[in-house]
């Protein structure tokens, strides 16, 4: 959507070649180290066979190049492992971006079809095992192969029988290793699975508090809870054994190798076959070969894993965005005047909203009133093409919105949602959530003055820290009405050309609603307005008011002539002034002079 | 241990928000000492296993004396080839060796098994100590306590306890004994080479302990950051519609950037200094080995050094700095577990304890189903909900109450339930003073049906049988008599369809409908219902009037009431004000009578269309 943003690949190979610069430099760098230590272990004979002979200057001068060798090799490792594992990193903070920019471009039909959790696990555990594929992985392989032929360069030169001798349990302990990583993985995720279900279990325990303790669940809570701690248990334990198993076993396979080396290459010295010095480097390029043989173990697994987590983030990166930008060019000013020409969508075999058409003049007000499943909120989520809007069913200013870029379009429409979802930043940040420089003197001014008009100003500055105060996942902190009317006062401050609010009243007292209703009005005389609402005394202030039901027009006309008509506009009316009478009852203000 | 300070950025307008902001996401850590008395508060729950940690302990100083013995019997063996007579001290020292490494493996195995059963199991009580804990405190304790908070200490804190069990952080105990042990083995075999060695201990010592200060910071780093991306991106998914609607793609782009790169550069950091542990250990242990070469070669095989005993140090050295290494990690990862721990018992000193049953002589009439006696109540002292408020519900009636929002209807049904315990008064069920009951003998009266419905994870069935196993025939008669059965039946899965995050699969609807068979389920003396105020399409609303009904019918019932059909179909309607009671009747009473609610219903009928619901605004 935004050129300025730097594009990366999203495949694994892509991915590859992108970094195939660190990718050479690092096996580079691991050659050059395990060419050192095939030095350092030469060395080591060198200077133990000069000691065996009484050659103390050979002996000495081979232990100091030795050291120097080691010195080396050291800063030489360290440079092949920052180079490599950077390497991993590197992709996953690109994929990780790039994740984040293809779910802004996906709607809510994608969003149905994976809930929240399923895409935060991708982009975590998945990511992770794609990282350690680009990373770990490729280290160990490039590593492990530099490692055999450095390592056996020197062990066949020393003794071909010896040799085979020693790494005869070799391929035993990196099949090991690989039946153990799977297990460990597999074992791992069941554990966590376990952990998620208890904290669950808690959750819902704690959040539910007042309902278990109405119902005097008490009892059977913990009982459910010590059941699901009891699963967790066992989870841990069978990954505890699987860890506890694992070394042992890998310890015991390689000690083999060693006490090989020990019985029959110590044979071999006493007979003279071979050298103390063969036998102290051949000791040592053994020891150097353990870890990258059991290491090629975790990568084969980690090579599935790696590949299996790519496909699921595949589904992220493949899905195909259903809005996208329209050709044409944004002109410098929509004056807001709207029309809708037979817009019908369905989900399934359903239709949502069918042949609907209106027309808002600029800055003209409209209702759209209907109750609840009559499509409503759906036909104010096309309007700025927060769903797939069919071409040609929405023009603005006489341009079908399709045809427009997505970040003109929205800008041109604002639109509030029923659900007023706040971000878990301060409430300053809230109400200037589309501002890019909320916290500047000027952007506080509006801020104050949206919140004024959203009559929520003088409850936020009652606020701990007014303005400033952080409110929460999802605004928590606040109450129903004062995250509606902060809202409110976000879509006031972004002043679009359309105003399209979806039932921004249906969390707010009756005294509050008043004053809200004047603000709705005030914003009507700037700009073209669309209100959404079931509830006649809101729409009665706009110029027209359109009713839908089941998805279709079905009246149409100003707040008189819908009364007249007997239709369910005026059915509408009638039951809200049946009802009104029992708030009229909560509203509290005539009972205060009683009481 | 000092705490690095990031540096300030300059003051300016800037800074206002972003600080709010940095104080939120930034959750104070104090490093802690190892303090003994947080873990002898620990020891009763790890004390029913306290065998298998001494088998742990044990099998830990049993693997650091065979770790130890290992390199002698290398020397014997090699130093046997030394001399071409003696055959057989080199497979004897073989097979001595073998034995060696096969106990110490199975050692290793019941060692990390027997720590990890004892860490797991004194886990796993703590936890359920801590949830009944929990449910064991009075219902205003919730109404203080973020819940999240609370979930994090039962789940989150008491497993970073656990991990020092798991990690092998108390390995370090053997670790000790072990440097301890090889100190004096190479000091016994060779003193001058042993001091070669240990001349590389304390740089050795200073570095590591440098690099893990430096790792530490970016370790809590990565922590900090991975809780920002994931929450950051869990709120971009939910928050998707508001995000495009306001067009700010692109600046959320910018800020995931900002937590993306300190994520990845934090990692790059650790890294480095990663890789600079490992190759030290790896460089210091392969340069002492060269030193005693070079010393070896120095004064020549056989006088100063056998060619057994310059093996034996090179084994001994592999033993030596990896341990060194791992005592810095491990001792931060014991850190950790006691700031776990530290929270854990800080949670459990709260004294909020639940009322419990005292023997009452304030019993009244048996007759009476619910009886409030002269009652006065605030959840905050100095701000009473309710004043003298006296209301008595006969058996069989059905009672409405009706008032403005803080008008203190919710608050009786809490003190009904006795969830709250009133200041002044006497409340009393079936007659009996609520403070002598039991809570379970209380609450078993009744059949609450809250505003907001509740669901827990599990099936339909379940939700209906809230607490017990559930019966389906009666789980199926409590849907029928709704009217819902029907409703729940088509669904996929039917009476065994999951609930998912609290019941989001299921509409507003459909959840009021299974709240109210889950009431009938229990079969409660006295129905208490805060009727909901969520808006429902009328085909819905048809259906959950006439559910209604059915419910209540010849039931004793206090109805919090928000529609007037369900006010006028009440036997008494009661109206409160500012936490007293105005008038009490029926509807026709109350209209004659020119009260207060009669003037509110003329006004009402005058002032004509408004909207349907009533008590919203909180």
């Amino acid at each position: 959507m935004s050129p300025d943003r730097p594009h990366y690949p999203t495949t694994l190979a892509g991915q590859f070649r992108r970094h195939a610069g660190a990718y050479a430099l690092g096996a580079i760098l691991l050659a050059v180290q395990q060419t050192l230590m095939l030095g350092r272990d030469w060395l080591f004979k060198t200077g133990v066979d000069a000691a065996s002979k009484d050659q103390s200057t050979e002996a000495v001068r081979a232990a100091a190049i030795a050291i120097g060798v080691i010195a080396v090799a050291a800063v030489v490792r360290v440079l092949s492992r920052v180079v490599m594992f950077n390497g991993g990193r590197a992709v996953e903070y690109e994929m990780r971006a790039e994740l984040l920019a293809r779910l802004h471009q996906l709607g809510p039909s994608f969003f149905r079809k994976i809930p929240t959790g399923d895409i935060l696990s991708r982009a975590t555990n998945d990511l992770a095992q794609v990282r350690l594929l680009l990373g770990f992985g490729v280290l160990n392989v490039v590593n492990t192969v530099f490692a055999l032929a450095s390592a056996l360069t020197l062990m066949l030169g020393v003794s071909v029988r010896l040799t085979f001798a020693a790494l005869a349990s070799g391929p035993v302990l990196m099949l090991l290793t690989r039946w153990f990583s799977k297990q460990m993985f597999q074992r791992t995720r069941e554990n966590q699975e376990a952990l998620g279900q208890m904290s669950d279990r808690v959750q819902a325990s704690l959040s539910g508090v007042r309902v278990v303790r109405s119902l005097s669940l008490e009892e059977s809570e913990i009982a459910q809870f010590e059941k699901a701690s009891e699963i967790y248990l066992v989870k841990s334990l069978r990954l505890a054994q699987i860890r506890g198993t694992m070394f042992p076993i890998m310890g015991a396979v390689s000690a083999v190798g060693m006490l090989t080396v020990f019985w029959y290459g110590g044979s071999l010295v006493q007979s003279g076959g071979i050298t103390r010095g063969d036998f102290v480097a051949f000791w040592a390029a053994l020891s150097r070969l353990v870890w990258p043989l059991l290491a090629l173990g975790f990568v084969t697994s980690i090579m599935t894993r790696g590949r299996a987590g790519y496909e699921r983030l595949r589904t992220i990166y493949e899905a195909e965005p259903e809005v996208v930008d329209g050709p044409l060019p944004a002109p410098t000013l929509f004056p807001g005047a709207l029309s809708v020409h037979g817009l019908t969508y369905r989900i399934g075999k359903r239709d949502v909203l069918s042949d609907v058409s209106f027309d808002v003049p600029a800055g003209g007000s409209l209702a759209i009133v209907g109750r609840t499943g009559s499509g409503k909120s759906t036909l104010a989520a096309m309007l700025p093409r927060l769903l797939p809007t069919p071409r040609g069913s929405v023009l603005l200013d006489g341009i079908d919105v399709c045809d427009l870029p997505l970040s003109a379009v929205r800008r041109a429409i604002g639109y509030a949602q029923q659900d007023a979802f706040l971000f878990s930043t301060t409430v300053a940040r809230n109400v200037a959530f589309a501002l890019d420089d909320p916290d500047s003197d000027a952007a506080h001014a509006r801020i104050e003055a949206a919140s004024a008009e959203a009559q929520i100003k003088t409850e936020i500055e009652d606020l701990p820290d007014g303005f400033d105060t952080v409110v929460g996942e999802r605004g928590v902190q606040l109450s129903g009405g004062q995250r509606q009317r902060v809202a409110l006062a976000r879509s006031f401050l972004w002043e679009p050309s359309v105003l399209v609010l979806d039932d921004p009243l249906s969390a707010v007292d009756a005294k509050t609603e008043a004053r809200i209703l004047e603000a709705i009005e005030r914003q009507a005389n700037k700009r073209t307005l669309l209100l959404i609402t079931h509830r006649v005394a809101a729409a009665a202030r706009c110029d027209r008011i359109v009713v839908l039901d089941g998805g279709k027009v079905v009246e149409q006309g100003t707040h008189a002539e819908l009364l007249r008509q007997d239709g369910i506009y005026a059915a509408l009316a009638e039951e809200q002034r049946a009802e009104g009478e029992l708030r009229e009852l909560g509203a509290g203000a005539p009972i205060e002079g009683v009481a | 241990m000092s705490v690095r300070k990031k540096p300030q950025k300059p003051a300016g307008p800037q800074t206002r928000g972003a600080k709010a902001l940095k104080a939120f996401h930034e959750e104070g850590e104090v490093e802690k000492q190892i303090d003994l008395e947080l873990l002898t508060r620990l020891w009763p729950f790890a004390k029913p296993d306290a065998r298998y940690l001494l088998v742990s302990l044990g099998a830990l100083l049993v693997l650091a004396a065979l770790g130890l013995a290992r390199p002698v019997l290398l020397q014997r063996g090699l130093d046997a080839t030394s001399t071409a007579t003696d055959h057989d001290g080199l497979f004897r020292a073989a097979i001595a060796l073998l034995a060696v490494m096969l106990i110490e493996q199975v050692l290793i195995f019941v060692q990390a098994i027997s720590m990890q059963l004892v860490g797991a199991r004194a886990m796993s009580r703590l936890r359920i100590h801590v949830f009944r804990f929990l449910h064991g405190r009075r219902l205003a304790f919730f109404d203080t306590q973020p819940i999240g908070r609370l979930v994090t200490r039962v789940t989150n804190d008491i497993d970073s306890i656990g991990e020092m069990f798991a990690s092998g952080a108390l390995n370090a105990v053997g670790d000790l004994v072990k440097l301890v042990g090889i100190v004096v083995m190479m000091l016994a075999l060779n003193w001058k080479l042993a001091l070669i060695a240990f001349i590389a201990v304390p740089p050795v010592g200073l570095l590591v302990d440098w690099v893990r200060r430096r790792a530490r910071v970016a370790f809590r780093q990565i922590r900090d950051k991975t809780a920002r991306l994931n929450s950051f991106l869990a709120e971009q998914v939910s928050g998707m519609a508001v995000v495009q609607a306001y067009a700010r793609e692109d600046a959320a782009q910018r800020e995931f950037d900002e937590i993306n790169v300190a994520y990845r550069d934090a990692n790059y950091r650790a890294i480095a200094l990663d890789a600079m542990l490992d190759a030290t250990v790896e460089m210091v242990s392969s340069v002492c080995v060269a030193a005693m070469i070079w010393y070896a070669g120095a004064h020549a095989f056989g006088d100063a050094v056998t060619f057994g005993t310059l093996v034996a140090f090179i084994a001994y050295i592999e033993q030596f700095f990896g341990p060194i290494r791992d005592l810095s990690a491990r001792y931060t990862q014991i850190q950790s577990s006691l700031t776990g721990c530290e929270r854990i018992f800080m949670l459990l000193e709260n004294t909020d304890v639940d009322e419990t049953a005292n023997p009452s002589p304030k019993d009244g009439d048996p007759d009476l189903a619910v009886e409030l006696d002269h009652v006065t109540f605030g959840y905050k002292p100095d701000q009473p909900v309710l004043r003298d408020v006296s209301l008595r519900v006969k058996r069989g009636e059905r009672i409405a109450l009706v008032g403005a929002t803080g008008s203190g209807k919710s608050t009786i049904a809490s003190l009904v339930l006795r969830l709250y315990e009133c200041t002044d008064g006497v409340v009393r069920a079936s007659g009996k003073d609520v403070t002598g009951l039991g809570r379970a003998e209380l609450r078993r009266q009744f059949a609450v049906v809250p505003q907001d419905v509740f669901l827990f994870p599990g099936t339909v069935a379940e939700n209906i049988a809230v607490g017990e196993t559930p019966d389906l025939a009666r789980v199926q008669a409590s849907l029928e008599r709704v009217g819902a059965l029907d409703l729940f039946l088509r669904r996929e899965g039917g009476l065994s369809a999951m609930v998912t995050e609290r019941g989001n699969n299921f509409s507003a609807g459909e959840r009021q409908l299974l709240a109210f068979a889950r009431a009938l389920y229990r079969e409660a003396n006295v129905l208490v219902l805060d009727e909901a105020t969520a808006s429902v399409d009328s085909v819905t609303e048809a259906r959950l009037t006439e559910a209604l009904e059915r419910m209540l019918e010849g039931r004793t019932a206090l109805v919090i009431a928000h529609r007037l059909s369900t006010v006028r179909a009440a036997d008494r309607i009661v109206v409160l004000s500012k936490g007293r009671i105005v008038e009490q009747g029926t509807h026709e009473e109350l209209l004659a009578m020119g009260g207060t609610y009669a003037r509110l219903h003329a006004l009402a009928l005058g002032r004509g269309g408004d909207t349907a619901l009533l008590a919203a605004g909180e």
